[in-house]
């Protein structure tokens, strides 16, 4: 029995160390080529292997049994490997197959608003696949912090980064001048009437944020210039700057209403960090319409696994947060008390 | 590097003066006078750390600079080990602070940025704490590994456990915080990213350290009486895997990922 504690006390040895260098090499591969490493085929032993010796260790192990903490860590492991298997890709054929359901692992949706979509994008297979419901998209929406920044760059490489504080003026240098910003545009357009151009805010729909700045030069000469958060270092030949506008989002918010057979089942505003969960799938906010803000592109993926993997993380964290800290601390009030009774 | 004339840079430079100077009065054998500008430092980094997070308008944990502001931690954790876990001594601890806010000092860039809206989570600031914490007793770990392959012992009185013991005892207490730090990480990428795995070089340098550690309790229950110092050198493996997963993996172009604003 010693013999065979030990090999699979070196297998598992062999395996953790082996993993550890899978990782790291995954690491220098990238998050997409790893990913198709860890899903292949060896890679699938690899992690039945593993899950072998984890289950044969609880039964060599007397102790990984008889000590609930190592038994819910060992489990907890056990649990992780199962339910990610059960969400991958691989894991849905076989589950669609069984089953004959048509659950789809993962992909993307592109909503434009006021419209409702069923089609989604599958990654990695890049088929066309629908659900079983539909989703409405009623807006999508950007907030952005306060003000956000104006980036100046001279022609010889001097940086400015300031903050886009209307009213706000800063002295750039003694050969340069100073630069004031004057009205910040959300949706910048030229209004032309007789002859006479005005930068006017257009409260129509489309997007083009801007903002008007003044600079005055060492001679006391002013010019006013706009700067485009679309483009970039924009400049006129004759000046001495380039020129950039960035604002920095704060949230993105799509506001979506579940549709099945005509019906709307439930309506949620997603946004980062807060997903909408229906039917099987969660849809996260991914991207949008860079361009004019009218369509956003949701991530949509399955839950299959998912909250067997959840309980296995909770196994293994109660586990060896038991073991390493409850089980030493008891057994130190054990020993004062020992020592006190004595 | 820079030397940063502000409010903050003096403050982290107050800190890493008061930690020096607290390193080497305790060398010079004043150990009070050490313990209680050890304890100053403390205070000017935990100000240091108030300030950052009052400037900002969010928990300091942004970028790498604010992360390694938030190594005020290892005071208590010093007391701690000393006092509770009855291993490692302060000396090492205060020229760990010291190395730790250089970078912050003069290297890593300062500039306050707003949240994106991926860190808007309430997980953002439970996920980062609790593995700063767990990193600093890795740490601690690691040093009494060097120190039980170097032959030196802490066990001028008996109450005092010898340096294997301690490193075994300080991975304890660390890898329950490192395990809590993942399982976070990952719960926290499902919510903000739609997956709980995403194979994102940080992930995957994280699961590796993680790994190292679980292999450091295997070694040591089966074979960690015979080889003591195979169980030390785990524990440096360990802490050199986190030190490529909080620093390499950050700065450098050949891991690009979604952790990458946190440089």
């Amino acid at each position: 029995m010693g013999k065979l504690r030990n090999l699979i006390m070196l297998i598992t040895l062999a395996l953790i160390i082996l993993l550890i260098f899978l990782s790291v090499y995954g690491a220098f591969l990238g998050p997409v080529r790893a990913k198709e490493m860890f899903n292949s085929m060896p890679a699938s032993i690899y992690w039945l292997v593993l899950t072998l010796v984890l289950i044969a260790g609880l039964t060599v192990f007397r102790r990984l049994i008889r000590v609930p903490a190592l038994l819910l860590i060992h489990l907890g492991c056990v649990l992780v490997i199962l339910g990610s298997m059960l969400g991958s890709v691989a894991g849905h054929k076989m589950t669609n197959q069984l089953f004959g359901t048509e659950k789809i692992p993962a992909g993307k949706m592109i909503i434009y608003e006021g419209q409702t979509e069923n089609h989604i994008f599958t990654e990695p297979e890049e088929q066309l696949k629908k659900l079983p419901f539909s989703i409405k998209l009623n807006d999508f929406r950007m907030e952005y912090y306060h003000g956000g920044f104006l980036q100046i760059q001279s022609r010889d490489g001097r940086r400015w980064n300031l903050p886009a504080e209307i009213g706000s003026g800063f002295f750039l240098a003694e050969d340069l001048g100073s630069v004031r910003i004057i009205k910040a545009f959300e949706n910048f357009r030229i209004n032309i009437s007789d002859s006479e151009k005005t930068a006017v805010d257009d409260p129509g729909p489309g997007s083009n944020p801007a903002l008007e700045v003044q600079f005055t030069d060492p001679n006391g000469a002013e010019a006013i210039r706009y700067v485009f958060e679309r483009f970039p270092n924009h400049t006129h030949t004759q000046d001495k700057f380039l020129l950039s506008y960035r604002r920095v989002v704060s949230d993105y918010i799509s506001e979506l209403e579940v549709v099945d057979n005509n019906q709307v089942i439930t309506a949620k505003s997603i946004e980062v960090n807060r997903p909408l969960h229906f039917g099987g799938y969660h849809f996260y906010q991914h991207s949008y319409d860079e361009q004019a803000g009218r369509y956003t592109v949701l991530s949509v993926t399955s839950d299959s696994g998912l909250y067997i993997v959840y309980a296995g993380y909770v196994f293994l964290c109660v586990g060896i947060f038991w073991q390493c800290w409850i089980t030493q601390i008891s057994a130190k009030l054990k020993l004062r008390a020992n020592r006190y009774g004595n | 590097m820079e030397i940063k004339y502000t409010i903050q840079g003096l403050l982290i430079y107050a800190t890493m003066a008061a930690y020096l100077a607290a390193f080497l009065l305790i060398l010079l054998r004043h150990r009070k006078a050490g313990n209680a500008l050890y304890l100053f430092g403390f205070i000017i980094a935990v100000v240091s750390f108030a300030y950052r997070w009052y400037h900002v308008g969010h928990v300091p944990f942004q970028n790498l600079f604010e992360v390694f502001l938030s190594m005020w931690m290892i005071y208590p954790v010093s007391i701690f080990s000393r006092r509770i876990l009855r291993g490692g001594c302060e000396w090492p601890d205060m020229l760990l602070g010291v190395i730790v806010l250089f970078p912050a000092g003069f290297v890593f860039n300062a500039q306050p940025q707003q949240l994106p809206p991926a860190l808007q989570s309430w997980l953002f600031a439970p996920h980062v704490a609790v593995y700063m914490l767990s990193y600093i007793f890795m740490a601690k770990a690691g040093v009494q590994a060097i120190f039980q392959l170097a032959g030196k012992e802490h066990s001028q009185d008996g109450q005092i456990l010898c340096a294997e013991d301690a490193t075994y005892r300080m991975v304890c207490v660390g890898f329950p915080l490192l395990t809590l730090g993942l399982i976070l990480g990952s719960y926290w990428g499902k919510l903000a990213w739609g997956d709980y795995w995403g194979w994102d070089p940080k992930e995957l340098w994280s699961l590796a350290s993680w790994l190292v550690y679980v292999g450091y309790f295997h070694f040591r229950f089966m074979f960690g009486k015979k080889h003591p110092r195979i169980n030390s050198l785990w524990a440096i493996t360990g802490i050199t895997v986190i030190l490529i997963t909080l620093l390499w993996v950050n700065l450098s172009k050949i891991f690009p990922g979604l952790h990458s604003y946190a440089t």
